[in-house]
């Protein structure tokens, strides 16, 4: 389960305080699929960053399988996201130096995991990538680089994956498919999945769904357990 | 720490390539400090079993005048109570020439007489196999160094005439003990029997022998005899040296010598390290993205940290290992290289010593990791949140940073004390090389701003290259830095060198004396004389002679420096050696007079007049009272005056020591005679053998050969610099083209841009080549202002001569640079030339 309490995000743009992410609460219950939908700028990136521990709030506390990762310091969040956060990005994040095979192994040889290469070979092959391990991600499609993130994602079988547009680099075709292939994945693993999306259509096949505007929820657009804090 | 190497490996599948240059530059200096060592070590090795060998003896006794009397007698006494045995010896400077014309060309050589029983230690090594025993000198035999017999036109069984007496040449000298490799000398080498050289002319009172004893005692009694011998030869102007101290003394040579070349190669390490600083700090923001990533997934900092120090530390032990291969390619071709010549009767085993690899690999991992320490710790300040934004990572000075920075100075300034084998020359060329990279750095800051202005010139390419050099970030001051260093140590080096042979060659060139005469005795005088104005070329000035005598110091009554016997002389160190005298009434044009005053006419109440050295460096006063000891009479004169010589103006000589005339006059004396020769060879040769022929005591010391042996030996130091230089210029050029390996990418974007807004490959290449050639200029203009003031704050203040600016010299090496640096700048950038707009934008 994820609980937010009180959490705002307030960064200073040319000098000035901008808050880009009034105080509000929010639960995400284990298992859940959650929605997080909005034009660009409405704060649901941030949302998002703010659950996996890559920023610090400016208030609040953010609880994580009963864990208050705003109390943690950076190293501490980086072998918490490393245990039990998978992440999925726009722009997919693989390391460039690194081959398919290797993005994928990273995250487990961090935690010391003996059975990481042949883990890695049939993660690979789950997401439909079985035979190209060995590329470089300069090698790979768009399509398929977000599968290998996907793929590293679930590396260390993390409860919680976070997706920021997943598919919003990719066309019809192919972001159909990475969908499919997450949706898929969630139910098998009965992995808690918050999603963020600007296609109103994806966040339909949502369980709950959670609608930014300016850094504040649209209640009568959003069903997630949500309320704004003080 | 697994997943630290394991991902250490991966990443440096992709990084080598653009961090090798840097390391190639570690490589230059390790390779350069290996072999250095090596060398000094390898040659040392040979000396160190064979002391004995360089004296030929256990103990070696010597003086400048005949070992006889009291002192001989207590001296055999002392030997015969410690069992030791004993052999005599003598060396002088003197002339010689092939016997069978009185007309054949005459050369001064260095005579060495031998007793039946020399050497004790070390071996006479002859032409031919042939093994040396005293037969081959005795009955006026000689043995002689090939390269006199080419001199004199003789043979082997051909007769020289030396002092009065023909020598018949028995053997050919190829290594002789106790030969000194590369000293300065005088002439060839000839050995003859000791009983032969008393019946020539050349031992005579006062003349210029060096008398020896070598002495063969068993190891037990060694010290105790030599400290008997010490105080035996207490206040006489005995030396008594055992192996030991010769061992000792070359250790010490050996050392120093090892320790400051080798600061040469820690010099283009540290220049390796600058660039290894400035490349990691890039390679770091091009690997921002990686970083966060890696922390995104779980990698705590001083993990990713750990990744990117273990490339670094891989890669310098890499050019480490590099530099050791370079260092053993070198040894390898060293035999060769320096030929039989340098290295006869050495037996040098050159190879790489265990330490020398040691040294050099350790300063080269050293290097490689202090410097890349500070910019890697910015990896610690990238957050994973810019994944989801842009964000600028904040490159904060925190306490860990100041730590790192403060303890890789310190360490650094460590690294150079260990690599010079001393805290104060350590600390001394690292206070150095800070100043002269800090005033190389604000020159390059300067100069670059100076070309500002060009890039609102009109011409596309000029102002596009004027652009990309004064834009932040680039390479440029760091490679502006080194490649000036690199011009300005060869520029430099060269200026000097002309300058000090041009400053020699004018003395020469007006009719100033280029022949010296030595050793001429009274009775000799007119005789000499007339003889050289019988050979006097027309025009030329009269030769002019001196009286001199040679004397020591034995005693000062001072006011701050009281020596009551010549051991307490000793003690001042130079002021106890033996000092050619004069005495004239009046100051010659390179004198005056900085303090008392000139006397007039002579007085028998004795007075001197000091250079001003003496003064400065042992305290002696105006009024002090010295006493001499002139070859064998003691003396004692007052300080009258303190005179200031310019001993570059050689045409009347200096003297340390003038005496007032009177006190002398009648001591027993000879004359020196300054002359100037004839031209022509034929004719100095002819001289040259009329005064050998007819005065065979007389020593010539010819100033035309003196001047091309200073030749040589100037050369010799001008191309060792030019060598650290050129390292220098290279490792500049190493990092120039790391540099444009490092910026590529968004060279080849920028460039595709321009092209598909219509600029032609042509124009791009005109950049690129106005860009490094800016640059090379640049970088010339510093190395040559850097060489104008070396040469003349030297000329002006350690060699005490007249400046000559050198405007070809600065120009070539101006325009040399320009060319150099843009053909590797546009080498190092055909991708940029070559690649496709679409595929360069399209992968964008």
């Amino acid at each position: 389960m994820i609980t937010l309490r009180d959490v705002s995000k307030t960064v200073d743009s040319g000098g000035r305080p901008l808050t880009i992410l009034h105080p509000l609460h929010l639960t995400v219950p284990d298992g859940q699929f959650l929605a997080i939908v909005g034009p660009s700028g409405s704060g649901k990136t941030t949302l998002l960053g703010l659950m996996a521990g890559l920023d610090a709030p400016t208030t609040g506390v953010i609880e994580v399988g009963g864990t208050d990762i705003t109390a943690l310091d950076e190293d501490r969040l980086a072998v918490l996201r490393g245990a039990r956060i998978g992440f999925v990005f726009q722009f997919f994040h693989l390391v460039p130096s690194l081959t398919a095979l290797e993005n994928v192994l990273v995250p487990m040889e961090l935690v010391g995991r003996r059975d990481a290469r042949a883990r890695a070979v049939a993660l690979l092959a789950e997401v439909g990538l079985g035979d190209r391990g060995h590329h470089y991600p300069s090698q790979l499609s768009g399509g398929e680089q977000q599968r290998v993130a996907i793929a590293r994602a679930l590396a260390n079988d993390p409860p919680l994956i976070l997706a920021d547009e997943p598919t919003g680099n990719l066309d019809g075709a192919n972001g159909r498919h990475i969908l499919d292939l997450l949706l898929s994945v969630r139910s098998a693993r009965q992995v808690t999945l918050v999603l963020v999306t600007h296609d109103h259509d994806i966040a339909a096949l949502a369980d709950a769904r959670l609608t930014m505007r300016d850094g504040r929820p649209v209640p009568e657009l959003t069903t997630a357990a949500v309320g704004a804090g003080q | 720490m697994r997943f630290v190497l394991v991902m250490a490996a991966r990443e440096m599948r992709a990084s080598w390539r653009r961090l090798v240059f840097f390391f190639l530059c570690i490589a230059l200096g390790v390779g350069a400090i290996v072999t250095l060592r090596s060398v000094i070590q390898s040659v040392r090795q040979v000396f160190a079993g064979e002391a004995r060998g360089l004296i030929g003896a256990d103990l070696l006794v010597s003086s400048s005048r005949p070992i006889d009397g009291d002192l001989a007698a207590r001296l055999e006494a002392r030997l015969r109570t410690a069992g030791a045995e004993m052999t005599r010896t003598a060396e002088t400077a003197t002339m010689a020439r092939a016997a069978s014309s009185a007309s054949a060309p005459a050369r001064m050589v260095e005579l060495k007489a031998v007793g039946p029983r020399f050497p004790y230690y070390g071996r006479l090594v002859l032409q031919g196999g042939a093994t040396y025993t005293h037969d081959l000198v005795a009955g006026f035999g000689a043995l002689v160094r090939p390269e006199l017999l080419a001199q004199l036109g003789i043979a082997v069984g051909d007769r020289i005439a030396v002092g009065g007496r023909d020598f018949t040449v028995r053997g050919v000298i190829e290594a002789e003990p106790g030969r000194r490799l590369g000293a300065f000398s005088l002439g060839p080498r000839v050995i003859v029997d000791i009983a032969d050289l008393e019946q020539t002319s050349l031992v005579a009172f006062g003349s210029r022998v060096t008398h020896q004893r070598l002495v063969k005692t068993p190891e037990a009694g060694l010290v105790a005899l030599a400290t008997a011998l010490r105080e035996d030869a207490k206040n006489s102007f005995v030396r008594v040296r055992s192996y030991s101290d010769t061992e000792g003394d070359l250790g010490e040579d050996f050392a120093r010598a090892e320790n400051y070349l080798s600061l040469v190669g820690l010099v283009v390490v540290i220049l390796g390290g600058v660039g290894v600083s400035s490349v990691t700090r890039v390679f770091v923001q091009q690997k921002l993205k990686s970083i966060a990533i890696l922390k995104c997934l779980g990698a705590r900092a001083a993990q990713v940290l750990a990744i990117y120090m273990a490339q670094v530390l891989v890669l310098g032990a890499l050019g480490s290992v590099v530099g050791v291969l370079i260092a053993a390619g070198v040894m390898a071709w060293i035999p060769q290289w320096l030929g039989p010549a340098v290295t006869a009767g050495l037996d040098v085993n050159y190879q790489l010593t265990p330490s020398a690899v040691a040294q050099g690999a350790g300063t080269g991992l050293l290097v490689s990791m202090l410097f890349s320490l500070v910019p890697l710790l910015d990896v610690r300040h990238v957050k994973p949140s810019r994944l989801l934004r842009d964000e600028t990572a904040k490159g904060g000075r925190d306490w860990v940073w100041w730590t790192a920075a403060v303890g890789v100075g310190g360490s650094v300034l460590a690294l150079t004390m260990w690599q010079a084998g001393s805290v104060r020359i350590g600390g001394i060329v690292a206070i150095g090389f800070v100043v002269v990279a800090a005033v190389l750095y604000l020159a390059g800051v300067a100069l670059i701003a100076s070309v500002r202005p060009l890039s609102a010139a009109g011409w596309f390419p000029l102002r596009h290259a004027a652009l990309q050099l004064t834009r932040p970030g680039g390479q440029v001051h760091l490679v502006l830095l080194t490649v000036g260093l690199g011009t300005f140590f060869i520029l430099g080096v060269r200026a000097l060198q002309q300058n000090l042979v041009s400053e020699v060659s004018v003395d020469l060139a007006s009719d100033a004396p280029d022949m010296f005469l030595l050793d001429i005795q009274s009775d000799q005088l007119t005789g000499v004389l007339s003889t050289l104005a019988s050979r006097r070329p027309a025009g030329a000035p009269a030769p002019r002679t001196l009286p001199v005598m040679r004397a020591r110091v034995v005693g000062v009554q001072g006011k701050n420096l009281t020596l009551d016997d010549y051991e307490d002389v000793r003690g001042r160190g130079s002021l106890a050696r033996e000092y050619t005298v004069t005495y004239r009434s009046h100051l010659e044009a390179n004198e005056r007079i900085v303090e008392g005053v000139a006397w007039d006419g002579p007085s028998a109440s004795g007075e001197v007049s000091i250079e001003e050295s003496l003064r400065d460096r042992f305290g002696i006063r105006i009024g002090d009272a010295i006493r001499f000891d002139v070859l064998g009479r003691i003396v004692t004169a007052t300080v009258a005056s303190v005179r200031h010589v310019d001993w570059s103006d050689g045409r009347a000589g200096g003297f340390m020591f003038v005496f007032r005339p009177g006190l002398l006059d009648t001591a027993p004396h000879g004359h020196i005679a300054f002359v100037r020769g004839p031209e022509a060879g034929a004719d100095r040769a002819r001289l040259l053998s009329d005064l050998a022929g007819g005065y065979p005591n007389v020593s010539v010391i010819d100033g035309r050969e003196m001047l091309s042996a200073l030749k040589t030996v100037v050369d010799n130091v001008t191309l060792a610099v030019t060598v650290v230089g050129t390292l220098v210029v290279v490792s500049g050029l190493m990092i120039l083209v790391g540099a444009v390996a490092m910026t590529k990418f968004r060279r080849v974007y920028e460039a595709a841009i321009l092209k598909t807004l219509g600029a032609t490959r042509r124009v791009i290449a005109t950049m690129l080549l106005l860009e490094y050639g800016v640059l090379g200029v640049l970088a010339g203009v510093l190395g040559a202002a850097g060489a104008a003031a070396l040469t003349w704050a030297l000329s002006r203040f350690a060699f005490d001569m007249a400046y000559r600016p050198i405007p070809a010299l600065w120009m070539i090496g101006i325009a040399t640079t320009g060319v150099v640096v843009s053909v590797v700048g546009v080498a190092a950038s055909w991708d940029v030339l070559q690649r496709k707009p679409l595929a360069t934008l399209r992968a964008e």
